[in-house]
């Protein structure tokens, strides 16, 4: 059962210590925060954060985020620690850390506040709609009552400085992406179509999915806390609550 | 020469010789920490020193100069009242006059920031200490012995030159060494643990290789390329790099076009460990040290969102 999910983009820059000195979009990264608090308020069994990598498959919590993939040399930085639990065996891990996506999830619970168990579960970036959808349709299914975090970026490609150039067609896409969130109708991202979202760089698109497949169909109110593409890359966070709470399997 | 022989401030019971750890620097009130890098701006009351002659010569220009190059971001100010170079005679009671009392005024008007006085007299120093100044800048290497009483007196910092046989106010000439990094290493070190003795605070004791002072250009150049052996005693090290003969004549160059040769040899300095830079351009000099702290790793870039996004 899910109790409460909420959506975020997974940029680096939301890890603050990434940007230097100076703090980057810090109202993206406050709404991202309030998105995830919401999520540890509802105190559920667990949290499953969602996010798109090279495989799918479910990481050992305990792997580490290493932020110096992104900056190296961070670590030795007085400002550099924020890493998840330190004492991550690395023997539990895989060779080079979490996935960004769930990494950044992983530093967004953590930097909530929220000390409970995640689960994190990759999605390939080619994963077929249906099979995203089942997996969504999965979390719905267990007795448990979870939360889900899903990290997902839209188009990358939004502007003539965006990192994949323009592409006139992001704009309906990402608008179309917003349009299903804003109504409180996730099970509308199941008509993404992968080809489209692939050439757009949007690669929020099978953890999408897997936010159809475990609330499309459910009634939810939502709320839109940040829209907006200020380095050319659609970024969405939105909160989304089952209504009612408890009928909800 | 022999090489290197006294421990530095970090180096109690280690061997001579090896690499130390820099140890924290403490400058009036203020301790700076390794990896933070202090910028001294020069401000000269004369009328005829080599860069900008007289510039500053008239008091309210002289204060002109330090608030702007507070604003610029200098850790420290440093006041001289007497060229490097020789010329007309200046005594002791007339650089007082030129210094002191600017001291006081400066100090005055920044509480916090860290005051220089660059003299070699002990008696000019002692006044400049008394209106403010936290550290003695002895250019001319330890030629008035009483120097580091006057330090330890008023509890200041002392920076110990190396200035080869050179007597205050005067030019090489024809000098030679068989090892000059090795004469600078063993005769600061010398000089800095002659101010320990005297009982100035360890933490307080800087040590400046002096390009050009008793060195031609090819002595300042290896100085420069050596600097890490300097660095590795684990005292402080101060360069005084700006726009002086050693960068005209390497790049053929008047006086007025030294800048960008000044700030390659702040860079190698940096790189190599050294803390202190006394400049004439603040702003390019601590974008320089800004630049190569980063590099370093000491230091985040300020804004970094390129591929974050």
């Amino acid at each position: 059962m899910i109790v409460a999910a909420a959506l975020c983009p997974a940029p680096p820059l939301l890890v603050r210590e990434l940007t230097g000195t100076e703090s980057v979009l810090p109202e993206l990264r406050q709404a991202c925060l309030a998105a995830a608090a919401e999520l540890a308020a509802c105190a559920p069994d667990a949290i499953v954060v969602v996010g798109p990598a090279e495989q799918t498959g479910e990481w050992d919590p305990r792997t580490p985020f290493d932020l110096t993939a992104f900056a190296p040399g961070l670590s030795r930085h007085a400002f550099a620690s924020t890493e998840r639990p330190a004492s991550a065996g690395s023997e539990h891990g895989q060779a080079g850390g979490l996935p960004a996506a769930l990494g950044i999830g992983a530093w967004l619970l953590a930097a909530a506040g929220y000390q409970g168990r995640s689960v994190l579960t990759s999605v390939a970036h080619d994963e077929p709609t249906r099979r995203c959808a089942e997996i969504g349709a999965g979390f719905a299914a267990a007795p448990e009552r979870l939360a889900l975090l899903v990290l997902a970026d839209g188009s990358a490609r939004r502007g003539l400085k965006a990192p994949g150039y323009l592409d006139e067609r992001s704009a309906g896409f990402d608008a179309a992406v917003e349009h299903a969130l804003r109504t409180a109708d996730p099970g509308a991202l199941l008509e993404i179509d992968s080809e489209l979202a692939a050439s757009l760089m949007a690669t929020g698109r099978p953890a999408w999915q897997v936010l159809a497949g475990a609330l499309g169909g459910h009634p939810l109110t939502s709320e839109i806390r940040y829209s907006d593409d200020p380095f050319g890359v659609a970024y969405l966070v939105a909160s989304l609550r089952p209504w009612p709470r408890t009928d909800l399997t | 020469m022999s090489g290197a022989s006294a421990g530095g401030p970090a180096a109690q019971g280690d061997d001579a010789g090896c690499p130390r750890e820099q140890a924290a620097l403490r400058l009036g009130r203020h301790t700076f920490q390794p990896p933070r890098l202090l910028l001294m701006a020069i401000v000269n009351r004369t009328p005829d020193s080599f860069f900008r002659p007289g510039d500053t010569w008239d008091e309210s220009a002289a204060m002109d100069r330090v608030h702007q190059v507070v604003a610029e971001g200098a850790d420290i100010v440093d006041i001289g009242g007497v060229p490097a170079a020789p010329g007309q005679h200046v005594d002791a009671a007339e650089e007082i006059r030129r210094t002191a009392s600017f001291v006081a005024a400066v100090r005055g008007a920044y509480p916090e920031i860290v005051i220089s006085t660059d003299t070699w007299r002990s008696e000019v120093a002692r006044e400049a200490c008394a209106a403010g100044a936290d550290l003695i800048n002895d250019s001319w290497g330890g030629w008035d012995a009483k120097l580091p009483d006057v330090a330890a007196e008023f509890g200041a910092a002392l920076v110990c030159a190396h200035v080869g046989k050179q007597q205050p106010r005067t030019r090489p000439f024809r000098v030679s060494y068989s090892d000059v990094m090795a004469d600078v290493v063993e005769q600061t070190q010398k000089l800095a643990t002659r101010a320990v003795a005297a009982g100035v605070d360890p933490a307080r004791v800087v040590i400046d290789a002096a390009h050009d002072f008793g060195k031609n250009t090819w002595h300042s150049l290896e100085v420069t390329r050596r600097l890490g052996e300097m660095t590795a005693t684990g005292w402080p090290v101060l360069v005084s790099l700006s726009n002086k003969d050693f960068v005209g004549e390497t790049l053929n160059v008047p006086v007025q076009d030294r800048l960008a040769g000044t700030l390659a040899a702040t860079a190698i300095c940096a790189w190599q460990g050294a803390r202190i830079f006394r400049a004439h351009h603040v702003i390019q000099t601590r974008q320089v040290l800004d630049m190569v702290s980063a590099i370093r790793g000491d230091r985040p870039p300020a804004r970094a969102v390129r591929g974050l996004a």
